[in-house]
């Protein structure tokens, strides 16, 4: 995208403008999304994303620039602006003489997708989508489907004043069905939404009508459920998406963006006992074709898996350049962006709870009146307090250890540090999900992940 | 190529090609300036700019946008926009268009020196940690954005204007024994000038502080306040329902519901682009359609979803002038400054102040318009804040809350959340809460 000679100039004047340190990131993505809405292609949209982002480093003090001019031209006049707020330029430092000798580091193509997605014509996706939709059509109250693909192809360039030199193409693909069931004035939703760091095999890996027939049976079995009840019981998460609770109830809170501003209620506990010890805590970078793998983070360094916290006790938090340089801890391969708009912080890739040896059924049938939560929605977290959120998108009562009717409209409240430690039980069951995470440095795709688990009691708002 | 070198290449490759086409450009610049501990963490200052493509060939509608303007970018993003309308099986139209002129809607709003921005965000951030209870703060700053669109077609659409914002805000932690609230609030206006640091910092640090020392709230029904930033979180779901567009996809439930009293006679609700100083005003919509105000909810009654003119075609009702649209997205609708008109009749009796709900993308369904969200909030008796409440969640449907308000405040407040919204305090008669 860029050559080297223009990125050293740039980052050379960068360090003679007075920065200790000088990032530069590009990316070209294209990314397409079509929607099929009653047996047709209703909307169909092609982009492509261009721009890079330069960011200095004077201390812990970080100064920011974007643009879609990638000339060096551009990328310089950017980078004056950057000096001029920063109010530091003629500072001239002794390294800006010297050379950059460009480590480069060469994509080994852990995420390479099988079926690329320059192999197949739009209309072979439209079929695709025409049969997610025809899935979908399980019954009358079915009322409407609409089915998308989203596609994106990222390419990045991440070069710096450490001689880092990373390039990466990611690909990723994502399958999307609503479904909305009517009957009456009672209008319910149901979605299914599959997506990972994969081409067009996706289809292969998810049969798209199978995937429409799973919105649809969630939106038919939200229009037959009452309202949740409302109270503190026991809930039993269900797996999959349903990690989604850890990942803003706990997740979140090991980010050193608030770690290191001690505005997380778990800042400065490493080594401590924060979790039940059936609890080990996992985000793995690393995960072959996972929706959050990359082979390289938005800094340029090599993603890594983070044992977080090991049988309830805190092992890590996750580290991008900024956190390290404010909390000392090494960093873990955790900074992401959203696109070149956004300067990177920590963030989560694949965040998941590892499987534990209890039985699925051994949860439900250990809960005398409580709230089983097979699929969720998503949620919000307040790291300062960790006051947490979510939804759960499909619901069951439980009556004397058995599954009974669902309910719908259920909220889980409560506060991250006290829930996690009231996972009383951790299933064998473990998978994962996608989703995307929005945090300072925008939206980015992740997993979320766990087996069944059981929380002895989690506030469940519903209607009282 | 510069952007109107583009335009005008993308016009003239479109009539070659026998395609109509609208293009609408957008040039964004931001300065963001983060405090803490007393000095710059983060200066950002940068520019965004883009074309988004609307093309019709053979009656259907394609679309695709490029930040790139190389002439490969244009004639890839060209050939991508015809080769979504040939593929596409839903009839397109572009509106006729009309010289629509050139506007400048911020004027020297944003023309403050940086040395005068950079000391607004430290003496903010500064404020925010003046308060014993002040555990941390996260960040205290300003952020300005300017945003020139300009749009053009091959049916004669020609227009352009320029509007921005600035703003100042800051998130902290409070912390009162072993209480524990982190508060984040921004504070937005037309001009740096009309922001006021030391106020909005007092503001966060109080509207923070109200709520340690919370309380469990035992679950039940009761009288609910919702305060201005609440209120505007649910108008930014209950946009969804008006927009002629869901309308059309079978996902609102206003759907069939033209004339029929969903409110309360206390409700009115009123989309107005063209208000003087409202934050999000605009001289004309993503397809050219002059701004005019619009009453979406008179007295309860509903009078129309707001539409373009796609949506207002195919429902065969006026077009209201809300084509909404980002270069990097499709024709879509949606409100510029949404509000509820105050009223003035509002007593504190008993109940619960709601003063911010939390997971509104998760916890409100836009479709059914059933919520069930985590609220903070505050015990009222006999007129006057008791105490905070916490770990709860409210549930309901936002049409049957609207039809249970019994009063409003007299004050509109803004909070922007895509489009702006705007709320006196609402009282309604009563919710379902979840505690312990």
């Amino acid at each position: 995208m860029l050559q080297p000679e223009l990125v050293e100039a740039v980052l050379r004047r960068a360090l003679q403008g007075g920065a200790d340190f000088a990032e530069v990131y590009a990316e070209r993505s294209k990314r397409r999304r079509m929607t099929v809405r009653s047996g047709k292609l209703e909307e169909a949209i092609s982009g492509l994303d261009y721009g890079a982002g330069i960011r200095l480093f004077f201390g812990t003090e970080v100064v920011y620039a974007y643009t879609n001019d990638l000339t060096q031209e551009g990328l310089l006049e950017a980078l004056e602006t950057l000096l001029r707020a920063k109010g530091a330029l003629g500072r001239v430092d002794a390294r800006g003489a010297g050379g950059l000798d460009f480590r480069k580091t060469l994509p080994q193509g852990l995420h390479t997708p099988k079926v690329p997605l320059s192999e197949k014509d739009k209309r072979f996706r439209l079929e695709r989508l025409l049969e997610a939709e025809a899935g979908a059509r399980i019954s009358p109250e079915i009322k409407q489907v609409e089915a998308s693909l989203q596609e994106w192809e990222q390419e990045v360039l991440i070069a710096n004043t450490e001689g880092t030199w990373a390039e990466e193409k990611r690909v990723r693909t994502r399958l999307f069905v609503l479904a909305v069931a009517q009957e009456g004035a009672e209008v319910q939703t149901g979605v299914a939404a599959p997506g990972k760091s994969v081409g067009l095999e996706l289809f292969q890996l998810y049969p798209p009508g199978e995937v429409g027939a799973k919105a649809a049976r969630q939106a038919l079995t939200n229009l037959r459920a009452k309202p949740a009840p409302a109270g503190t019981m026991p809930v039993v998460v269900g797996n999959g998406f349903g990690g989604v609770i850890f990942h803003e109830a706990l997740g979140h809170l090991l980010e050193t963006t608030s770690v290191a501003k001690k505005a997380s209620v778990l800042a400065d506990r490493l080594g401590e006992e924060v979790a039940s010890p059936a609890v080990t805590y996992i985000d793995d970078g690393t995960l072959p074709h996972a929706w959050g793998s990359t082979e390289v983070d938005d800094e340029g360094r090599p993603t890594e898996r983070t044992v977080l916290i090991e049988r309830g006790i805190l092992k890590s938090y996750m580290v991008d350049r900024l956190g390290h340089l404010l909390t000392g801890y090494p960093m873990t391969g955790s900074g992401r962006r959203q696109d070149y708009t956004f300067a990177p912080t920590s963030r989560m890739r694949n965040t998941f709870i590892a499987p534990g040896d209890r039985e699925v059924e051994d949860l439900i049938a250990s809960v005398e009146f409580g709230l089983y939560a097979k699929e969720m929605g998503g949620g919000q977290v307040k790291p300062g307090s960790g006051e947490y959120n979510f939804a759960v998108q499909e619901g069951y009562l439980i009556r004397k250890g058995r599954i009974e009717e669902p309910v719908r409209g259920a909220m889980l409240v409560g506060k991250g540090p006290e829930t996690i430690r009231k996972v009383v039980a951790v299933a064998k069951d473990w998978e994962n999900a996608p989703g995307m995470c929005g945090s300072l440095s925008g939206m980015v795709p992740v997993e979320v992940g766990q087996p069944h688990v059981l929380v002895s009691e989690i506030v469940v708002g519903g209607r009282a | 190529m510069t952007l109107e070198e583009a335009k005008g290449y993308l016009l003239r490759r479109a009539r070659e090609l026998g395609l109509q086409a609208e293009v609408l450009f957008q040039e964004e610049r931001e300065l963001s300036l983060r405090a803490r501990q007393g000095v710059l963490e983060e200066i950002k200052e940068a520019r965004q700019g883009g074309i988004g493509l609307r093309v019709v060939a053979g009656g259907k509608v394609g679309y695709a946008y490029t930040e790139e303007l190389s002439e490969a970018a244009l004639e890839w993003a060209l050939a991508e926009a015809r080769d979504n309308a040939l593929l596409s099986g839903k009839e397109g139209f572009l509106p006729e268009g009309r010289p629509l002129g050139s506007h400048d809607l911020l004027g020297e709003g944003l023309s403050a020196p940086l040395e005068a921005k950079k000391e607004a965000a430290l003496a903010l951030e500064r404020t925010l940690r003046e308060d014993p209870r002040t555990r941390s703060v996260l960040m205290g700053g300003y952020q300005e954005r300017e945003v020139r669109v300009a749009l053009a077609s091959t049916q004669g659409a020609e227009g352009a204007f320029r509007t921005g914002l600035a703003g100042m805000g800051g998130s902290l932690v409070m912390g009162e024994g072993a209480s524990l609230k982190q508060g984040w609030d921004f504070r937005l206006a037309k001009e740096f000038h009309a922001l006021d640091p030391g106020r909005t910092a007092l503001e966060i640090r109080e509207r923070t502080a109200r709520l340690l020392n919370a309380r469990p709230l035992p679950t039940g029904r009761y009288r609910a306040y919702l305060e201005p930033k609440a209120m505007a979180g649910l108008l930014a779901v209950f946009a969804q329902a008006l927009s002629g567009k869901n309308a059309l996809e079978g996902k609102s439930r206003l759907l069939g519901k033209i004339g029929e009293q969903v409110a309360s006679p206390l409700v009115t609700l009123v989309d107005d682009p063209t208000l003087e100083r409202g934050l999000l005003s605009r001289p004309f919509d993503a397809e050219g359609t002059p701004a005019r105000r619009t009453v979406v909810i008179e007295k309860g009654v509903f009078k129309t979803f707001l539409h373009n003119a796609e949506t207002a075609r195919a429902l065969g009702q006026e077009n209201t002038g809300h084509a909404h649209r980002r270069y990097r997205g499709t024709l879509d609708v949606a409100p510029s400054n949404l509000y509820l008109e105050p009223v003035g009749n509002l007593a504190l009796t008993k109940g619960v102040l709601i003063t911010e709900f939390m997971g509104l993308h998760a916890g409100a369904n836009p479709v059914s318009l059933d919520f069930s969200l985590q609220a903070l909030g505050l015990w009222v008796e006999e007129g006057a804040a008791r105490y905070a409440v916490e770990n709860f969640a409210v549930s309901g449907n936002l049409l049957e809350l609207l039809q249970a308000v019994e009063a409003l405040g007299d004050r509109l407040e803004w909070e922007v959340l895509g489009a702006a919204f705007g709320s006196p305090v609402v009282a309604v008669a009563e919710l379902s809460f979840a505690g312990t």
